[in-house]
């Protein structure tokens, strides 16, 4: 159990806590969970489901000691830290539904359009993306257009939601840590491996 | 508060008082911020003692303060029960 009394140090040295102070109260919650511990119990007996949480745990009790501010709620995102989420999300979908449906129109055209050059032409061509892509598009005479616009699309709608899920991840935390994981194995009895 | 009428204790010893007398609010959260208050407040008093083989533990005692705010409690949950009783007995005879 020092793991969760080295977390609530961490927690008293990154909130200002005096060390005099954050020695005495690890010496008592030490001293306390190794007597559970001895007495067939668990940190839980002591500690209830602060068990789970020690940075809350540590922060709460050092407030309540009266050595550093009251902990500050978790803030929900403001509505403009979302909005650049929401707007690189939606371009995203749009741009790659748009993408679904130039390949759809691409398809149909190039399978009559196929018919089409067998006969009269004798084959396809094929056209590079950019002058020094290695990506080549195989098309026949009208098709290019379509084609380059769907790629458009698809990179614009790959790079939309990219974005915006990277921003989601910022925005949340984007952390599981070891106490979160052992909430939830507690919580429902589940085991992740 | 209670509980430690009983005796000077520390931070479990005084979780194992209150689950022998069928309180476990140790469930809900943990006993050492209330001890922390307590001792911000000047309700307790606290006292380093040597335990057997491991580091002193710090033991709490109620203060002078900490017995009058104890005997206000009692006075006001005991006020409060009695309104609470009345009440539900006054339910009972319109039910």
């Amino acid at each position: 159990m020092s793991e969760f009394v080295d977390e609530c140090r961490k927690e008293w040295r990154r909130l200002g806590v005096p060390d005099p102070i954050a020695n005495e109260m690890a010496a008592d919650l030490t001293a306390d969970i190794e007597e559970a511990e001895s007495d067939g119990g668990s940190a839980e007996d002591v500690l209830g489901n602060s068990a789970f949480d020690p940075r809350r745990f540590a922060g709460s009790w050092a407030f309540a000691r009266g050595v550093t501010a009251p902990p500050a709620p978790p803030t929900p995102p403001s509505p403009n830290r979302r909005w650049p989420t929401l707007a690189f999300a939606l371009t995203g979908c749009a741009a790659l539904l748009a993408f679904a449906a130039a390949v759809l129109v691409g398809s149909r055209q190039s399978s009559a359009s196929a018919v089409s050059v067998r006969r009269f032409v004798g084959g396809p061509k094929s056209v590079r993306v950019f002058p020094s892509s290695p990506v080549v598009l195989q098309h026949f005479d009208h098709l290019p257009v379509v084609a380059l616009v769907a790629f458009s699309l698809l990179v614009v709608g790959v790079v939309g939601i990219g974005l915006a899920v990277l921003l989601g991840l910022r925005m949340s935390g984007g952390r599981i840590g070891p106490w979160e994981i052992r909430r939830h194995q507690a919580q429902t009895g589940a085991h992740w491996t | 508060m209670s509980v430690m009428t009983e005796g000077p204790t520390y931070g479990y010893e005084m979780t194992k008082r209150l689950r022998a007398r069928g309180l476990s609010i140790v469930g809900e959260g943990s006993i050492y911020p209330l001890l922390g208050r307590l001792e911000r407040d000047g309700l307790v008093e606290t006292e380093r003692v040597a335990s057997d083989g491991g580091p002193p533990r710090k033991y709490y005692s109620l203060s002078p303060a900490g017995e009058h705010a104890l005997e206000a409690g009692k006075r006001e949950w005991h006020s409060a029960r009695d309104a609470i009783d009345a009440a539900l007995e006054l339910t009972k005879v319109e039910v």
